[in-house]
């Protein structure tokens, strides 16, 4: 069995653990920028170096409890689907699948990955499922520490840790928020509350991070400015608005639930029809119907304990992951069609969509 | 027929171009479409970042000497080339980071074991008063191991 395989079968706390799910986050994420002393960034450095890097950056990473019977993956060995299916699962990013150089250390429970030769030498990414921001970065904070006791990393007293990218150094902080948010799309102030983010230093990002859409009405938020600022400062910044976005949330979603009454559950009820019923389902369509079911879990008008299934499925219910699943290449058509059965089956014994109690 | 303009952060005829105005201020980019799907347009640090590559001057007068990164390979990808070239370029780059940060130096935390000089003068003198307490409640071990911290730490402050 591949580790790739390995991973897909093994049950982690984002697809399958009961329990682990909130309404509207759906994930918490801090990711730390590191780099080696004397080392060139990998964007600039040559082939033997990138080596060099990757060899003494996993050693230390393997030689930490965390990852104690984790996965260690050389990108030059995946194949193109196995690569997909990491990036799908958010372990690592578009950029480091893209060469051949990069590497990624996995702890068993895939809530910590660290990447190594993407634009900086270390990228530390340490994930759970739903709001838990202290806990989540105390998680990272661990292992920072553990990896600057045996890599000398490059650290200035004026500049903080130095990165490639002028937008990373200081702390090279990076924490964000997966939040669900189709109340606020529905009533149509999404544009709004993005500006607002945006404009108190905030990014607000698709499902897949820069550069894509929000499929799903997931989107991720994050702090921009690492320099200047500490990390608890940097949380604390985060915390608040995403309490506040929350909190906005709920007042679109019962809002919209009030007023629009049957035919607010009308929709919620078409998507799971359409979900039980259809033979060819494309990625967005699936995205979208499903982000209803989570938002009838969230309200009531879906057993609550209903929401990791729908949570799993939007996982994989991606591309890469369709295929990974089938043991073959598909094409388009036959993706849509797989995607479908798996939708069914999961959805079968689903009881119907009743009113908000939430 | 007009010059093709060209992309802000490689040498790519632009054929995306953005204006952002911020109090009164116009800023332009001008990005080919390879770069502008890569580096996100909608990004307000790459539109800041691209605004201080453009002003930056053609010909190489910095260059690390540690990896032979020259500011002309700045203005190409964005990115440094080593750790010490924020030695190097530290002092160009100070705009620039106002820009994207709006902070000049870092706050926060430091690798284990290596504490900024403010935060080792803090620890250094917590520890003195932390060894005396120790000595006066007869705690000789804690008292050991404290005078140990307060030697590496008087150690540290010399070299930093």
């Amino acid at each position: 069995m591949s580790s790739v395989e390995d991973i897909l079968a093994a049950e982690n706390e984002l697809t399958h653990l009961l329990g682990a799910q909130q309404a509207v986050v759906l994930s918490t994420r801090i990711r730390l920028a590191r780099n080696l002393e004397g080392m060139p960034f990998p964007g600039w450095a040559k082939v033997p170096q990138r080596k060099e890097i990757a060899d003494r950056c996993v050693e230390a990473l393997d030689a930490l409890p965390k990852f104690r019977r984790g996965h260690v993956l050389r990108m030059g060995e995946l194949g193109d689907r196995d690569r997909a299916v990491l990036v799908e699962r958010h372990l690592v990013s578009k950029e480091l699948a893209a060469g051949k150089s990069g590497a990624a250390v996995i702890s068993r429970d895939q809530t910590c990955s660290v990447m190594v030769n993407e634009e900086d030498h270390l990228r530390i990414q340490v994930v759970k499922a739903g709001w838990h921001l202290r806990g989540t970065w105390h998680i990272a904070e661990q292992l920072d520490d553990a990896l600057g006791g045996t890599l000398k990393l490059a650290f200035s007293d004026r500049l903080g840790y130095l990165t490639a990218c002028p937008t990373n150094v200081g702390t090279g902080l990076r924490a964000s928020a997966m939040v669900h948010l189709p109340g606020l799309c529905l009533a149509g102030h999404m544009d709004k509350v993005s500006r607002a983010l945006n404009q108190d230093g905030l990014a607000v990002r698709g499902w897949l991070g820069e550069g894509t859409e929000a499929a799903g009405n997931v989107f991720q938020i994050s702090n921009q400015q690492t320099l200047g600022l500490s990390e608890e400062a940097i949380l604390k910044h985060l915390g608040g608005w995403i309490k506040n976005v929350v909190e906005q949330e709920w007042n679109a979603r019962r809002k919209l639930a009030q007023e629009e009454g049957e035919k607010f559950v009308d929709r919620l009820a078409r998507s799971l029809g359409v979900l039980r019923s259809a033979r060819l389902l494309t990625s967005s369509e699936a995205m979208n119907m499903l982000s209803h079911l989570r938002l009838a879990c969230d309200m009531g008008c879906l057993p609550e304990e209903r929401r990791h299934l729908v949570d799993r499925l939007m996982i994989e219910g991606q591309p890469a992951h369709v295929q990974a699943r089938a043991g073959q290449e598909l094409d388009s058509d036959g993706r849509d069609r797989r995607r479908a059965a798996v939708v069914r089956e999961a959805l079968k014994d689903f009881p119907e969509v009743v009113p908000p109690t939430a | 027929m007009s010059q093709p303009i060209k992309c802000s952060l490689c040498e790519e005829a632009a054929t995306v171009h953005l204006s952002q105005v911020v109090h009164g201020n116009v800023t332009k980019v001008h990005l080919c479409e390879a770069c502008a799907q890569k580096g996100g347009a909608t990004d307000p640090a790459v539109f800041q970042l691209a605004d201080a590559l453009t002003t930056a001057s053609p010909a190489p007068t910095l260059t690390c000497p540690k990896c032979g990164f020259s500011d002309i390979d700045f203005r190409k990808r964005g990115r440094l080339g080593c750790p010490d070239c924020w030695e190097t370029f530290g002092d160009a780059l100070g705009g620039l980071l106002l820009k994207v940060q709006h902070e000049a130096s870092h706050v926060g935390r430091a690798p284990a074991g290596t504490l900024p000089a403010g935060q080792l003068r803090r620890r250094l003198n917590d520890a003195r008063v932390e060894m005396e307490k120790a000595i006066t409640s007869e705690d000789y071990e804690a008292a050991a191991r404290l005078r140990d911290e307060i030697a590496s730490l008087e150690q540290q402050l010399a070299h930093s």
